[in-house]
């Protein structure tokens, strides 16, 4: 093979790119120049125009099963797209707590107590869910739980997505805990009866002792019927003492266990005219928590459209505390 | 999380990040595997694309990626060439009459772009087949506009060597 002229060698790229249409139109007059007078080139710069074309075909042309590769495609992002979480972990007056979101809503909060990595987490434990650390879009939920523990906000209406719940009853129990109010107290007992189980009293317990979504779900709230505080956290009652304490629920430490100061507390046991108590009214103290709710203040009463006692008159003669 | 954006974002680029995978391993099922790997990493990653970057750059990115850790085995890249050929027949066998030499070429052009080295393929199978600028190819490829250009350039030589005595028709009217 004889090699070519240099000077077509030396316009063999200009040649190239205005043959797929890349070079600007100096080149292209300067091309089209030589190539009026160069037959191989010409010949050369026709085969590149028809390979370029043929290409093009390429463009239109369908891809075979493209179809059922979509398919698959569709059925492994479903996949993924439920097991994923996104979450970070972030400081607080709680110590680092970790915030996890699925597309659906916030499905998990927890107190990192070994140290402030994702590996000392639960969640890294968890098999089949697949964490991801940008959480950016938990952000909003960490200012919200900051107000919260300072006491600037009372409510926490986040989407939730319960599916790391162990079971079905356990859902159930999340659920019915999530509706009792800031500033508000029941028992286990209470929640039993709610879900529609009112024997199953340690079954509750043991629902809220795996809460994947502690304060959101707010099970500091539910207490023993005799007003011990029992467990939260693993063991860090003291935590569920803060927890109480920010929403204006006193506790005293007795002899034995933490529990809540029922003297301090105006009492609901549900009635008719949707009235509530001093806890000196009538045998109402001696009554199981559960049966009866413990409100912290006249404004967490106020905010569940009850009204003092005609016989009490809590409005009258309010706890000094 | 955007799920919605993200869905739009498959629907939008499957298509295309298929068929170019589909050229990059020549096989369907391998081309169908990669597709998926795609996705699926654009999906663990896409909460941190910024809003107003370029989606589809940033997804034949990806996807030259998962090809390039494809073919790392060059085991792979041998089985894909003898794949072209299994491919082709199954598609193009069935054409009229007066399409069958076109068909031979696009064929015999199956097979050449197959055997380019890697990067060569990509690069001109993202130049001519999905129109993506130099620079966007550079940062896909993860090399410079130059060589980047220069990859495309060498696929056409040895593209336009191979298919030499074939017949390829001459494009003389397209002056």
């Amino acid at each position: 093979m004889t090699s070519k002229p240099s000077v077509c060698q030396a316009i063999e790229e200009a040649l190239l790119a205005t043959a797929i249409g890349d070079a600007d139109s100096a080149t292209a007059a300067r091309v089209e120049t030589h190539t009026r007078a160069c037959a191989p080139c010409l010949e050369d710069f026709g085969r590149y125009r028809a390979i370029d074309r043929a290409v093009g075909v390429w463009r239109e042309a369908p891809a075979p099963a493209e179809e059922s590769a979509r398919a698959h495609l569709a059925s492994r992002l479903a996949d993924l797209r439920r097991r994923t979480l996104v979450y970070r972990i972030f400081p607080s007056p709680l110590g680092p707590i970790l915030i996890a979101r699925s597309e659906e809503g916030v499905s998990c909060v927890e107190y990192l107590t070994g140290g402030s990595d994702f590996a000392h987490s639960r969640l890294s434990r968890l098999e089949g869910v697949e964490a991801l650390p940008d959480g950016a879009e938990v952000e909003v939920f960490y200012r919200e739980l900051l107000e919260y523990v300072e006491g600037r906000r009372t409510r926490l209406e986040w989407p939730l997505d319960l599916r790391l719940a162990r079971s079905p009853f356990h859902r159930a129990v999340l659920q019915a805990t999530a509706a009792v109010p800031y500033g508000v107290v029941t028992s286990y007992g209470g929640i039993a009866a709610e879900v529609g189980a009112p024997r199953a009293v340690r079954a509750v317990a043991q629902a809220l002792r795996h809460n994947p979504v502690p304060i959101v779900v707010p099970c500091h709230r539910i207490i023993g019927t005799t007003g011990d505080l029992t467990g939260y956290a693993g063991n860090r009652l003291g935590l569920k003492e803060r927890l109480l304490a920010i929403e204006g629920v006193r506790t005293e430490r007795g002899a034995h266990a933490p529990h809540v100061a029922r003297q301090t507390l105006y009492h609901y046991d549900r009635n008719d005219q949707r009235q509530y108590c001093l806890p000196t009214c009538g045998s109402i103290a001696r009554r199981p928590i559960g049966r009866v709710t413990l409100l912290a203040s006249r404004e967490t009463a106020a905010r569940l459209d009850l009204v003092p006692c005609s016989d009490c008159r809590p409005d009258l003669h309010p706890i000094s505390h | 999380m955007d799920a919605e954006r993200f869905d739009a974002l498959v629907a939008t680029h499957h298509g295309e990040i298929y068929r170019y995978l589909l050229r990059a391993t020549s096989r369907r099922t391998e081309a169908d595997d990669l597709a998926q790997d795609t996705f699926l990493r654009a999906y663990r990653a896409h909460r941190t694309l910024p809003p107003d970057a370029n989606a589809r750059a940033w997804l034949f990115t990806i996807a030259s990626n998962v090809a390039k850790n494809h073919f790392r085995a060059e085991s792979r890249r041998r089985q894909a060439h003898a794949a072209v050929r299994q491919t082709r027949s199954e598609t193009d066998g069935t054409g009229p009459e007066g399409e069958t030499l076109f068909n031979e070429t696009r064929a015999a052009l199956d097979t050449v772009v197959a055997d380019l080295p890697l990067k060569q393929r990509l690069a001109f199978t993202l130049r001519k087949v999905h129109d993506l600028d130099y620079d966007t190819i550079a940062r896909s490829l993860d090399c410079s506009p130059d060589s980047a250009r220069a990859h495309v350039f060498q696929a056409l030589r040895k593209i336009r060597r191979s298919l030499n005595g074939s017949e390829l028709p001459l494009g003389r009217d397209e002056r």
